[in-house]
């Protein structure tokens, strides 16, 4: 078989992709449902790509009240490096707010004088902030994912390399890996209750300012038995009220 | 690599000072060339009760074409299955090539074609924990650079993130005060006004007026829309 003819084979057998891998990786989903110990080694890769010694991924916590980073893994995974007591300590505070309200990416270096300190100055958009671990250099980019989910990855390292125009897609590879991260971290409880479809339409309504005499006129219901599904949604998800059912409701991601 | 290093000249003009809006106007335009787009809009997306709307923060649409294809379809193009969140692959809509499925009809698809929207790519941006869709439309399909497009859309998260208050102000809608969304925070967790009360140490007519006050910021009808509004554009 000549070359051309064997090309020929592979396109009629692939279609019009004429390497079938190559088209294949283009479309390929990146929420697709990993393990931890995965996304550990995708940091990993990440990590080598830019010459950080090590690395961590973080979430920053939905309350107001606690301003800390929690730790999901990191380079030392499954144990916990010594760089992530620091970082889950006050440490992480001041990254926690700027994580809140700005998607630059920010920096710190122990001395001046190393080579990523140099590299750092010339990023654009990127600051400087108090270190995050005594001694040390690095880099976090805030990341964010569906359903309000707001983290960081972070990379350690007097030596990183990450040139001005390589900063995007890291950081863009940085979302996608926090992405199916935070698909695959269980929620609160781990599973999702099953609620009815006609008790998701009850809290649907509900989250959109509907009263419960509303809903019942929109959906040829009593205001009873309208009620009586909010009520046991609101069970299903251990919720004491409607509100915090509404609240938990759109956080597990079951109406939009 | 020149198209790299041309790209990379809208985030050294701007990078240094992006504080007004002709700033972000101007960084937007520079954005579109380099990418090889012909159009912008960057929207951000209100939940009203029943159907959501788009807003519209900066834009170089010609007013006819905002008119016609009108806020809700333009919220059903930026928020629906085109939307890209940052890190994963755009894909375009071709409305010359008249669609089945989606959030256009074929009618709705052949005007924004006329109207020189034959690509239409929607980019998801987080800014801090708000989102916002930008939509970068080219008059020819196959015009805009994907990979230009990536990082333009990181650039974007960038530099929206060096201007909250523009972004507050475009989308005309009051910010909450840390104690409102204290409050409906905690209303989120499900408790009642008098242990937010007790929580937060001030009396139950206080955190009465913060969530009143947070229901009419958000101009929703009662507390669960509140708390609703409040989740879905990320800020509890």
């Amino acid at each position: 078989m000549t070359q051309a003819q064997a090309q020929d084979f592979a396109c009629s057998g692939f279609g019009e992709h004429k390497n079938p891998f190559g088209s294949a990786a283009h479309d390929a989903p990146t929420h697709e449902a990993v393990t931890i110990a995965d996304a550990v080694r995708r940091c990993r890769w990440i990590a080598v790509d830019i010459n950080a010694a090590s690395f961590g991924l973080y979430f920053v916590a939905p309350s107001m009240e606690r301003a800390r980073l929690v730790p999901c893994f990191d380079s030392d995974f499954p144990r916990v490096s010594l760089a992530t007591k620091f970082v889950s300590g006050n440490n992480g505070e001041e990254l926690v707010r700027h994580a809140r309200a700005s998607t630059q990416p920010r920096w710190w270096s122990a001395n001046p004088g190393t080579k990523s300190s140099a590299l750092f100055e010339t990023l654009d958009w990127a600051a400087r902030i108090q270190p995050l671990v005594p001694d040390s250099s690095g880099i976090a980019f805030p990341v964010y994912a569906d359903r309000s989910h707001c983290g960081a990855v972070v990379f350690f390292g007097h030596d990183i390399m990450l040139a001005p125009e390589q900063l995007h897609e890291i950081h863009a590879r940085c979302f996608a890996l926090f992405a199916a991260v935070a698909a695959i971290r269980p929620g609160s409880s781990g599973k999702v209750p099953s609620v009815s479809k006609r008790e998701l339409e009850c809290l649907k309504l509900t989250a959109n300012g509907y009263t419960s005499e509303e809903i019942a006129k929109l959906l040829k219901l009593s205001v009873h038995t309208a009620n009586q599904y909010l009520t046991n949604t609101a069970h299903k998800l251990n919720a004491v009220n409607r509100m915090q059912a509404v609240a938990k409701a759109l956080r597990l991601g079951l109406i939009e | 690599m020149t198209s790299l290093a041309v790209q990379q000249q809208a985030s050294r003009t701007f990078a240094a000072r992006l504080a007004s809006r002709g700033d972000l106007t101007g960084f937007l335009m520079e954005l579109t060339e380099e990418i090889g787009a012909d159009n912008y809009m960057l929207v951000t997306i209100l939940h009203e009760q029943d159907r959501n709307e788009a807003r519209i923060v900066a834009s170089n649409w010609i007013y006819d074409a905002i008119q016609l294809a009108g806020h809700p379809l333009i919220a059903a193009l930026a928020q629906g299955p085109l939307a890209a969140a940052p890190g994963s692959r755009p894909r375009s809509l071709i409305t010359s090539r008249a669609p089945a499925a989606g959030p256009l009809n074929g009618e709705e698809a052949r005007l924004l074609a006329v109207l020189g929207h034959c690509e239409i790519y929607s980019l998801q941006l987080n800014v801090g924990r708000q989102r916002l869709f930008i939509l970068f439309s080219a008059a020819q399909a196959g015009q805009i650079n994907v990979d230009g497009l990536m990082r333009a859309q990181l650039q974007c998260c960038y530099a929206l993130s060096q201007v909250p208050a523009l972004l507050a102000a475009a989308s005309m809608r009051d910010p909450l005060s840390d104690r409102e969304r204290e409050c409906l925070f905690w209303v989120s967790e499900g408790k009642t006004t008098d242990e937010v009360a007790v929580i937060l140490g001030v009396s139950s007519n206080t955190v009465n007026s913060y969530i009143t006050q947070a229901i009419r910021k958000f101009s929703a009808s009662n507390r669960a829309m509140a708390v609703a509004t409040a989740i879905r554009s990320g800020i509890i």
